[in-house]
């Protein structure tokens, strides 16, 4: 099974080349807006889901922004790469036919509450925003779209195997399958060239704990998307039978309190995201 | 007609025809009251337990919390003619993540919590599916209160 499943990786369409050809450019501090805006309008669906975004509430645009000029100026170097990211990584979802996840668009409403989390986690405990954790965080259940199109009948097996052996969703998975989602998310993140502290954080996602490195954002993905299980902002058929590793909300000095407020945050965060929610049909 | 209950939120509705929905409920909790002979139901999808936590935010969206929600969800069905006497209550949600340990209780303090209200109002919680670690969807029609849960598993039952 295991076999089938990777080669099934090597199925999967490119990652944008765009979006790569823009954290790039990104990268020189006296990036160029007008070559961004050739980029970008190279790739016409990433060109008009940009253009949602930087109108939604979640970016904070109070005039309506009309041309991709006026997007990438006003995105700016703070935001311009997750909108990228964003506007290019929902076609993955839209793509998806179900089976092993429920929908799509579920798992893309997850994908997105767990990214905006990171960003409120981030900000909260190192009162910064950070591309990278939201890029990773957004991707972080990307293997569970390929298992989605390719093991459509594992999933009968892998409830079951969770109720006899009462394990949690990611032990039932490598147990039936041979891999979890998580780590079959690194491969992807590795055959799309994403780099290696990304790849790390999807990886890891539901065992922070197993990755020897503590600057890792693995760990803030990890939180983030417990807190969104709880939240009952799913996206897939797991429910909440993940383990709770305490240990990561130490490392955060975390409390409980701090999760209880947080949680009412990414309400609020996702109301004002309903545009980038919506890429996804 | 389907009415959808969002996170944080209260409906309510006097008309046989309606059912009242809410999806994914992870640690929160969907308490959901009937009155047979005004033929009133009403659900509630609060997320957390105490309004102390920050009462601006309960100030504006009482339906967030179980202490502020559960007294609205009742008000609110009175307005519509129902009496607590004839009052019908299940609940469901609640769930957690495995062998959660000291930081992950949000689903059981929820739990708490509305016993709590509950016990101190003298209202009997009439069926329920709490804990565990499943997502669940609740659906409550008007005209019969009948309720019913879909588990994340696939299952579906009535409570």
């Amino acid at each position: 099974m295991v076999e089938k499943i990777l080669q099934s990786i090597r199925k999967l369409p490119a990652f944008p080349a765009s979006i790569q050809k823009v954290s790039d450019l990104l990268r020189d501090d006296d990036y160029s807006t007008q070559e961004l805006v050739k980029v970008i309008q190279y790739d016409q669906a990433i060109t008009a889901n940009i253009m949602k975004m930087s109108n939604s509430a979640y970016f904070g645009s109070r005039q309506k922004i009309r041309t991709i000029h006026e997007a990438v100026v006003f995105l700016g170097r703070r935001h311009l790469q997750s909108a990228v990211f964003t506007a290019g990584a929902s076609r993955f979802f839209q793509a998806s036919k179900g089976g092993y996840v429920d929908k799509g668009k579920a798992l893309w409403e997850h994908s997105v509450a767990v990214a905006v989390m990171s960003q409120i986690l981030s900000r909260h405990l190192r009162q910064r925003e950070d591309q990278e954790l939201y890029t990773a965080a957004l991707m972080h259940d990307i293997g569970k779209l390929i298992l989605g199109e390719f093991v459509q009948d594992a999933y009968e097996k892998i409830q079951i195997q969770m109720e006899r052996r009462s394990c949690s969703f990611l032990e039932a998975e490598e147990e039936i399958l041979g891999i979890n989602h998580a780590e079959l998310g690194g491969r992807i993140a590795d055959q799309w060239n994403f780099p290696p502290a990304i790849r790390d954080g999807i990886a890891f996602h539901h065992r922070p704990d197993l990755l020897d490195d503590e600057d890792s954002i693995a760990g803030l993905i990890y939180l983030s998307d417990q807190f969104c299980l709880m939240a009952g902002i799913d996206g897939g058929l797991d429910g909440l039978a993940h383990r709770g590793i305490g240990s990561v909300m130490k490392q955060f000095q975390l409390r409980e309190v701090d999760l209880e407020r947080n949680l009412i945050v990414l309400l609020d965060e996702l109301d004002k995201a309903a545009d980038v929610l919506q890429l996804v049909n | 007609m389907d009415i959808v209950v969002g996170i944080s939120d209260i409906k309510c509705s006097s008309k046989n025809e309606d059912v009242l929905v809410t999806y994914a409920l992870g640690s929160c909790i969907a308490v959901a009251v009937h009155d047979p002979v005004a033929g009133v139901a009403g659900l509630l999808h609060f997320m957390l337990p105490d309004s102390t936590l920050d009462q601006s935010k309960a100030a504006q969206a009482p339906a967030m919390f179980a202490d502020t929600g559960i007294p609205l969800l009742f008000k609110s069905c009175y307005q519509l003619g129902a009496e607590k006497r004839r009052m019908t209550v299940k609940v469901a949600g609640g769930a957690s993540i495995l062998n959660d340990t000291d930081y992950f209780r949000i689903g059981k303090k929820n739990i708490t919590a509305m016993r709590k209200i509950f016990w101190r109002n003298n209202v009997l919680i009439g069926a329920e599916d709490t804990g565990l670690n499943f997502n669940r969807t609740v659906r409550l029609s008007v005209a019969d209160g009948k309720c019913l849960v879909k588990v994340s598993n696939g299952t579906l039952k009535e409570i």
